[in-house]
């Protein structure tokens, strides 16, 4: 059955009338609230999985809030948007169907200021306590500017942690400022001798208004923005980004910008992977080890500047295609380069395989269950991992990809994070010899006409799926919606740090790599 | 106890990396001497995130792997704020972060001094404008030095505390 056809079944009266196909192919249904709650049912049973809920005012010329629902299914190329109006300032949760749904509606609730009836869970998000009542960044009511406040600590109320009563239970407070090089979140253990019994995290410390900033801004003026989400997701969310104006605007990006974008992608995947591969072995005291993994990171970074310009790759992606072009000499020195860090890598990963002590500390650590991926969303690494073959660039392939294939294990520990790692990083060193043997002529930029319109676009960042939906209106970003993969991951390591003891807590975060920056957005 | 001695005997094992950047080096040696005098052998650093990207600390951390070690020149990074000399901070300061920012600063013990990394913590940056930071460190804590960037890279961070030195040493 088409996924048209099933949607309308799962929908029911809802019916297909209005089914509106989306630039990126996503299907857009408007649906009433009449038969609201029922349908949702029906999507739940139906395996479709919640990915993003986000809202936008005004949208289309209509007044009031639309909550945008996005659901995927499995196998599926196309993704779902559900259109909701909300009436008035308050609206029904979905969180008892959906779990991912809560942390979106409290987003939602801060941002705009709208109330989930039904929420289990109505606590604050992004907005900490220095924020005062009733503000709410999102509305557009609300032009961006300074606040005169002042951060006064005896003015706040406490934030409620969940509280785990009983005989020897004791809470570790941890944060949001951390003993290393590290970004600030706050972690709430409550722990019986040594062992985990529940862990509480409350991020958004870094929260920097990256979606209003975006507001009535030039696209062109938002790939800084798009760049500065998570410092080692610049690619990924530049292209993310450039990828859903050039798809509203109708722009034919040229194959060969596509090729070197996918260079780009699949460099910052490597750099990513061999930082995650040195943490988590340093964090089990093995400098030996990470030392061979950090020289060779190191290493890309000065390919990355050679060129880009930046070690970070910033201003490489533009919309319309890249930066600048890729020289032959070039094309030749990535080349050579992937030949020679090819044996060292895999030298380091057996250093790692062979050590039983290392092995010892990664193996049945922090496990994340199977189960657990498809009701949390879970996405990237530590979702294959723990055994699902998903990844966007074989899911909803995009540019110049094709025939990607996941890499799973079964296990779904610090080691099997570490060697679906390792196997991605043959992968896109695979995958960057390839678009350079078939690197076509032509131009590497189209002129940037935008037009108005929205989209959705989807990466497969290092990290997993990063979403990015762009409205423009009247040339401006109207809305710009941002849901990095770290924001779905971090739920996994309430799950994951269970029953494990509170030192081997840095290395299950480390196997997850997960963003606050990327997150608290 | 005859391995142990052996082991003194033998050649050094590890791999021979060749990467050395001369014009590092020379300014990792300078500011060795530097550090020796003004901080008797030993600068060490607290590094604090503000609300950065993330792309500053990796350069942070870049600075304590193998191609750069500047343990060598007698700079550590350590856990607590109260075992720092200089608080070096990334990223525009956001409100949620404002406080812990100058509980962090009060924890240490003085003289102190701080450091912003990177255009986001020297002026805001990209996001100077939002309602969700204060702006740059100067908005929230006195600071000694600026190093700018996006990010700034390593050598670039060493040579910003070549300059700190020089000015501390002069006071």
């Amino acid at each position: 059955m088409a996924f048209e056809d099933e949607v309308g079944v799962l929908l029911g009266a809802q019916g297909l009338e209005g089914m509106i196909h989306g630039v990126s192919g996503e299907l857009y249904v408007r649906v009433e609230e009449e038969g609201f709650r029922e349908a949702l049912e029906r999507l739940s049973g139906g395996r479709l999985i919640l990915i993003d809920l986000f809202c936008a005012e005004g949208f289309g010329g209509r007044g009031g809030f639309t909550l945008f629902y996005v659901f995927e299914k499995r196998g599926e190329r196309k993704v779902l948007v559900l259109e909701r109006q909300a009436s008035g300032e308050a609206t029904s949760s979905i969180a008892d169907l959906f779990p991912t749904a809560c942390w979106y509606e409290r987003q939602i609730h801060d941002g705009f200021g709208l109330v989930f009836e039904g929420a289990f869970d109505m606590r604050r998000l992004f907005l900490h306590e220095v924020y005062p009542e009733g503000f709410h960044p999102l509305l557009k009511s609300f032009k961006n500017k300074k606040f005169g406040y002042g951060a006064d600590a005896t003015q706040m109320e406490e934030y409620r942690f969940k509280e785990v009563k009983g005989d020897e239970v004791y809470q570790i407070p941890v944060g949001p400022v951390h003993a290393g090089i590290i970004e600030p979140g706050h972690f709430r253990f409550s722990v019986i001798g040594e062992t985990i019994f529940n862990l509480e995290v409350r991020m958004f410390y870094k929260h920097r208004g990256v979606e209003k900033l975006a507001e009535g801004k030039n696209p062109m003026d938002c790939v800084k923005i798009a760049e500065s989400i998570s410092g080692d997701e610049t690619v990924a969310n530049s292209v993310c980004f450039c990828n859903a104006v050039e798809r509203i605007s109708s722009l034919d990006v040229p194959s060969r910008a596509w090729h070197i974008r996918t260079v780009y992608l699949e460099l910052e995947r490597i750099y990513s992977h061999l930082s995650d591969m040195a943490g988590m072995v340093l964090d089990v005291a093995y400098p030996a080890g990470s030392s061979q993994f950090y020289i060779l990171r190191e290493e890309f970074f000065r390919l990355n500047e050679s060129l880009t310009g930046s070690r970070f790759m910033r201003g490489a992606v533009t919309v319309g295609g890249v930066g600048k072009d890729m020289e032959h000499a070039n094309v030749k020195a990535v080349e050579d380069h992937l030949r020679g860090f090819s044996k060292r890598f895999e030298d380091a990963v057996e250093s790692v395989e062979s050590t039983t002590s290392v092995v010892d500390r990664l193996e049945r650590s922090g496990v994340i269950r199977r189960e657990l991926v498809e009701p949390l969303n879970l996405t990237g690494p530590v979702a294959r991992a723990s055994g699902a073959a998903i990844d966007t660039r074989a899911d909803h392939p995009y540019g110049a990809y094709k025939a990607v294939t996941a890499r799973t294990m079964e296990a779904g520990d610090v080691m099997a994070r570490f060697q679906v790692k390792a196997a991605e990083i043959r992968d896109s060193s695979a995958i960057i010899h390839m678009m350079l043997r078939e690197l076509p002529g032509g131009d590497f930029a189209v002129e940037p006409n935008i037009r108005d319109g929205y989209a959705l676009s989807m990466v497969e960042s290092a990290r997993g799926q990063n979403m990015h939906w762009v409205s423009i209106r009247d040339g401006v970003v109207d809305r710009y919606r941002v849901r990095a993969a770290s924001f779905c991951n971090w739920q996994a390591i309430e799950h994951a740090v269970l029953g494990n003891i509170v030192p081997d807590f840095p290395l299950i975060n480390k196997s997850l790599n997960l963003s606050y920056a990327g997150t608290d957005l | 106890m005859t391995n142990a001695i052996l082991n003194i005997l033998k050649p050094v094992v590890t791999e021979d990396v060749r990467f050395t950047d001369e014009e590092f080096e020379s300014l990792g040696f300078k500011l060795k001497e530097r550090v020796d005098k003004v901080f008797a052998r030993s600068l060490q650093i607290r590094e604090l995130d503000s609300g950065s990207d993330n792309s500053a600390e990796i350069e942070l951390v870049n600075l304590t792997a193998p191609h750069y070690d500047v343990e060598r020149f007698g700079v550590s990074f350590v856990a607590s704020p109260r075992h720092a000399d200089v608080l070096l901070v990334t990223g525009a300061v956001t409100l949620n972060m404002e406080v812990a920012v100058r509980k962090t600063y009060d924890a240490m013990p003085s003289p102190k001094f701080v450091v912003a990394v990177g255009d986001d913590a020297c002026f805001g940056g990209v996001f100077k404008d939002s309602y969700a930071v204060a702006g740059g460190v100067d908005k929230v804590l006195p600071v000694d030095l600026k190093i700018p960037g996006n990010p700034p890279t390593p050598k670039e961070i060493l040579r910003g505390l070549l300059a700190l030195m020089e000015r501390i040493g002069k006071q």
